[in-house]
């Protein structure tokens, strides 16, 4: 017996070292967990039954309710969109002329809670989505009111996700109001955030809205995080404590966003933007730049700097000295930034659905 | 009664199966820290009653299980189910003579290691849990211990199994 027990305690601690350091049981996690994470839709499954009954047997008068209240709110998210719109095309225009590479459109998914953590010490989630459906490691997730947190694990038709409010986890935020960073950490509680290492001289304050700032280049950038709840000045401690509470329902939503954002690097965008461009800056200077060439190329050779500063001297060489110095930003990149402007339906529909 | 060979063992699984379902299911949130180690309860009980049937690689195959449902490390669970499978059986023959308030006390005594060697696992796998209150569950379950084994001996009654 004793031997038995020496040999399934070594087994086992060398199964955990081998999970924990290398990824050569993860075919085996996740063929086990095929069959395993049933269970975990099987005792939802009182709920989902309770909940189809429910709506089987809902009252007129309530089915009436319900339908005026999302009328209403559809209205809402349907004035707000369209003025999305409008904010979309400016803030590609802007962009443009920034000659900074397009925003990203994400495209988002639903899933489905189906399960909690039993650990009480994590706060971790079970989602019915997984590896086939195209998840992957790392993915953030969203309710309709902010970020809840990234997948951690994945398994063929389920996926594991690690919610903002665990003790592990943090994620980069910036304060929406000014641009302040830092750098939001999980407590255990799940109505609380803390913001480590902010000066004590921070402009932060009550009410102020945390959003991704995407610097950690796991979560996209701009969505909402936390409002500040309090922000404590100790003179004895070294920097200020300063609490937050997640947008997100992280204990309550039921149906979460998953976000599939570009997983480029910002250099590898950047760089197929460029290329992009380039393209359409050939392709545009072969059709119709052929007369402008001569013309640019004595003009720009004198003073192509102050004509790119201050536009308005001499409007002799300013039309000239632009398209040799500007060319690649500006005419061309508005071809080049076409997919998100083509897309603007895409974009307001999944920021319309978070708020 | 020892006579049949068939013996009835797939309700000794189906126990398991239950088991497995109750270590997941969902629970108010004050009531999450209290879970009972139901998989520990249900393996104490067989090892007791079959020990021929139930033993240490049934724990551990159980183990794995429970790590694949929580997400834990392949083998935590494994090896306290395993150590916890080990206890009882060493102290069997003892412990099918004690009453059962000697019985709930020794399961709370095993229960309470285990979770003591969980805590320490756990803070060796990065996530330490802040308190002790991990001390609980094996508290409720010493205390159910009488009711999982009232019923389970009932069940083994009824059904024959050996």
């Amino acid at each position: 017996m004793g031997v038995r027990l020496l040999v399934l305690t070594v087994l086992s601690v060398a199964l955990m070292v081998v999970d924990a350091r290398f990824t050569l049981l993860k075919p085996v996690r996740s063929q086990m967990s095929l069959v395993l994470m049933e269970s975990y839709w099987i005792t939802d499954l009182p709920q989902r039954l309770w909940q189809g009954v429910a709506s089987q047997f809902g009252s007129r008068t309530e089915l009436v309710a319900e339908n005026e209240k999302l009328k209403t709110e559809n209205l809402l998210l349907q004035g707000r969109m369209q003025k999305l719109a409008a904010l979309t095309e400016q803030n590609v225009r802007l962009r443009e002329l920034l000659n900074s590479s397009a925003l990203v459109n994400e495209k988002v998914e639903v899933a489905e809670l189906i399960g909690m953590d039993p650990n009480p010490f994590t706060h971790r989630i079970i989602i019915n989505k997984g590896e086939r459906d195209g998840v992957v490691l790392g993915q953030p997730v969203l309710d309709a009111r902010g970020l809840m947190g990234q997948v951690v694990e994945l398994m063929p038709y389920t996926s594991r996700v690690l919610l903002l409010t665990d003790t592990t986890h943090s994620i980069p935020v910036q304060v929406n109001r000014n641009g302040l960073r830092a750098i939001a950490s999980g407590t255990g509680n799940p109505e609380r955030l803390e913001l480590r290492h902010v000066a004590d001289t921070a402009d932060i304050k009550e009410g102020d809205l945390l959003v991704s700032s995407g610097l950690g280049q796991r979560f996209p950038a701009g969505y909402p995080v936390a409002t500040v709840k309090e922000v404590i000045h100790d003179s004895g401690q070294p920097f200020a404590i300063v609490r937050a509470v997640p947008t997100a329902a992280l204990n309550r939503s039921r149906y979460l966003l998953l976000v599939f954002s570009d997983n480029r690097t910002p250099e590898e965008r950047a760089n197929d933007a460029a290329v992009a461009q380039e393209a359409e800056d050939r392709q545009n200077g072969e059709s119709t730049a052929t007369p402008v060439a001569p013309a640019t190329a004595p003009g720009t050779t004198p003073a192509p700097a102050p004509a790119a500063t201050t536009p308005a001297p001499t409007p002799a060489t300013a039309p000239a000295a632009t398209p040799a110095t500007q060319a690649p930003a500006t005419q061309p990149a508005r071809p080049a930034a076409k997919p998100p402007v083509s897309t603007p339906a895409a974009a307001p529909a999944t920021r319309g659905a978070r708020e | 009664m020892s006579s049949t060979h068939s013996g009835n063992g797939w309700m000794v699984w189906l126990t398991f199966a239950i088991g497995l379902l109750l270590s997941v299911s969902p629970l108010p949130q004050f009531m999450e820290i209290l879970r009972p180690l139901w998989l520990a309860l249900l393996l104490a009980f067989w090892a007791l009653a079959l020990p021929h049937k139930v033993g240490m690689v049934t724990a551990w195959c159980l183990g794995l299980a429970e790590d694949v449902l929580y997400g834990t490390l392949l083998g935590q669970n494994a090896l306290i189910l395993t150590l916890i499978t080990f206890l009882v059986l060493s102290l069997q023959q003892r412990l099918r003579m004690f009453p059962m308030w000697q019985q709930c006390l020794v399961i709370l005594v095993i229960f309470g290691l285990a979770q003591l060697v969980q805590l320490w696992l756990s803070a060796l796998t990065g996530n330490r849990q802040p308190t002790l209150a991990l001390v609980l569950p094996a508290l409720v379950s010493a205390l159910l211990w009488p009711w999982v084994s009232f019923g389970l001996r009932g069940l083994r009654l009824r059904f024959k199994i050996n």
